[in-house]
């Protein structure tokens, strides 16, 4: 029994670990807690939805649709609703009351388009394979093989191209970053962009298994938000760990005690590391002024 | 004329929450998505001990106002301790705990079920049935809590948490005891937002758990956030203008499938036009500096 929701832990928590890796690099680098990544979500499966069984088109040239169009708009609310509030150079509350807001408006326009029901993106009893005493369905499989995919794509990009290394710098200190003749803007651009295909890939991981509706997103994402807190801010990678810290705990929980507990721990996890390791674990203390 | 008075009654609820919630945005500095918790927390505990002991309302009231009061300790603590984007997510766990409480404790709050058949208070032997009695009551709840706000955005007390929020070592380093201060603000503010989620309970007569979303708290900052913060007028307007806005649509004949939704599009876009060009909001005084 406990295999299986060991298994189960670490495939939700390649889920999350995803959506923690795109809001985490965009968190690290430009400071925005970009709520409005949640509609992204949503918008990708969506859009995986339109293409699929609307317009009927391939399952493979869908999800490349799908993934291209959570990662332009992101850019847009990075150039649209980011962007001006970082050369006015306001506090940090403006671009996340901004955040709420695109968020809150991109929803319901999806939910006017498509309707409040859930969508299903797959029909018919999905192919299950054993291992042991652990049953997975294809769909699981495929998740955590496009998770480690991407994870180690990523990790190349961040420690093997210049690209990677501009993003650290960012991270580390944008405004010497400006400095050194960098178009910080571009770079924000690109760093958008990144999040967004993240963003992309796991909505249509998640439709494909469960469907998608108008206010999933917005579950998926205080997750991923939990696992970058608790795997870390400031490290691109940590949210993996968090993440399947996370899935593996929520899985737990199903087992021992009930899944309508599920969200009560998590965020009570969130609380008890915001008060007590702030930095998450892989982090390195800071003082408090620094956060 | 029932039309009319519900309302406006709606506007006595939302006002008394916005009110509450400025102190701690407008005031604290504080941006705080959990006020719909310390609203549910406040209707869940008058409904149940009216209901399951019998009690009087304004006893009930009472208690749920102190045990509200009490419970934002959970979120005033780590409030001493984060800043900014922190306290936003730590504010948002605890939002979503509450609700997962009373969704879940079937037992004691129904769940999902609801309770249903709340009954209204009773003022001098006269039972508030009638709407027209029941919106004289809510208006001089509302006149109270407006009077409270007043004398309290103007007293020291609310002159040294408009400090803190300026420059909290600055407050500090003038004897101002800003831990102290900060967890009151808490108290106070939650302990209004339990008077606003009684009066829901007995004017709705039903509540369940998913009148006290993490999106209902979304809306409670939106109305702050648009009306302005800071001050007194502010929070006011913006209830005027989010409460009274979907019974427009309404009369534009938006058909009722999409009229939340289209409500929802027109505030969050309200938001975002604010941020970018008026950050106090239409006629607020804070603009998170």
């Amino acid at each position: 029994m406990i295999l299986q929701f060991l298994a189960n832990g670490l495939i939700a928590g390649a889920i999350f670990s995803l959506m923690g890796l795109g809001i985490g690099l965009v968190y690290n680098t430009t400071k925005v807690l970009h709520i409005a990544y949640a509609s992204i979500f949503v918008s990708g499966a969506y859009a995986l939805y339109f293409f699929l069984k609307v317009l009927h088109f391939s399952l493979f040239f869908s999800i490349v649709l799908a993934i291209l169009i959570a990662m332009i708009l992101n850019i847009l609310i990075e150039v649209f609703v980011y962007k001006p509030c970082y050369l006015k150079k306001t506090s940090s509350a403006i671009p996340l009351i901004s955040s709420i807001g695109t968020y809150v408006v991109l929803t319901n326009l999806i939910a006017l388009i498509f309707g409040n029901e859930t969508k299903i993106v797959t029909s018919g009893i999905e192919k299950s394979f054993q291992f042991g005493s652990v049953i997975l369905t294809r769909i699981q499989i495929i998740q955590f093989a496009a998770f480690l995919l991407l994870f180690t794509l990523y990790l190349i990009l961040l420690k093997r191209t210049k690209f990677g290394k501009l993003i650290r710098a960012f991270a580390n200190n944008p405004e010497l970053l400006s400095m050194c003749g960098v178009e910080v803007l571009n770079l924000r651009i690109l760093i958008f962009g990144l999040s967004g295909i993240f963003a992309g890939v796991a909505s249509c991981l998640v439709a494909l298994d469960i469907g998608i509706d108008p206010y999933a997103g917005m579950s998926i994402l205080l997750v991923a938000l939990v696992s970058l807190i608790v795997g870390g801010v400031g490290i691109f990678e940590s949210a993996v760990f968090g993440g399947f810290l996370i899935g593996i705990i929520q899985n737990l929980v199903v087992w021992k005690i009930s899944a309508r507990w599920q969200d009560c721990i998590t965020f009570l996890i969130l609380i008890f590391f915001l008060l007590f390791r702030p930095q998450g674990i892989l982090g390195i203390k800071k003082r408090m002024e620094e956060l | 004329m029932n039309y009319i008075l519900h309302i406006i009654v709606m506007i006595f609820i939302y006002g008394i929450l916005a009110l509450s919630l400025n102190l701690l945005i407008g005031y604290g500095g504080l941006i705080s998505v959990c006020h719909a918790a310390f609203y549910g927390i406040g209707a869940y505990t008058t409904t149940l001990l009216m209901m399951n002991f019998n009690m009087n309302f304004f006893l009930a009231l009472i208690v749920g106002v102190l045990l509200t009061s009490a419970m934002s300790l959970f979120i005033a603590y780590p409030s001493l301790r984060l800043k900014g984007d922190y306290f936003f997510l730590a504010s948002l766990g605890f939002q979503i705990i509450i609700f997962a409480i009373l969704y879940n404790w079937v037992n004691l709050t129904k769940g999902p079920y609801g309770i249903p058949g709340i009954p209204r208070p009773h003022v001098f032997g006269l039972a508030l049935e009638s709407e027209f009695f029941f919106f004289l009551f809510c208006g001089v709840i509302f006149y109270l809590i407006f009077l409270i706000s007043k004398v309290l955005y103007n007293s020291p007390f609310g002159r040294v948490l408009k400090a803190i929020r300026e420059d909290e070592i600055a407050a500090e380093a003038l004897g101002k005891d800003v831990p102290a201060i900060k967890i009151w603000a808490f108290a106070i503010s939650a302990g209004i937002a339990a008077i606003a989620g009684a009066m829901y309970a007995v004017y709705v007569s039903y509540i369940d758990p998913t009148s006290f979303t993490l999106d209902e708290s979304i809306f409670i900052l939106s109305i702050v956030l648009i009306g302005g913060s800071g001050n007194l007028k502010g929070p006011l307007i913006g209830v005027v203008f989010m409460i009274v806005l979907p019974e427009i649509l309404r009369f534009l004949r938006i058909p009722d499938t999409v009229a939340p939704n289209v409500r929802q599009i027109i505030y969050g876009l309200a938001l975002i036009i604010l941020m970018k060009y008026r950050v106090q909001g239409i006629l607020g005084d804070y603009s998170f500096e």
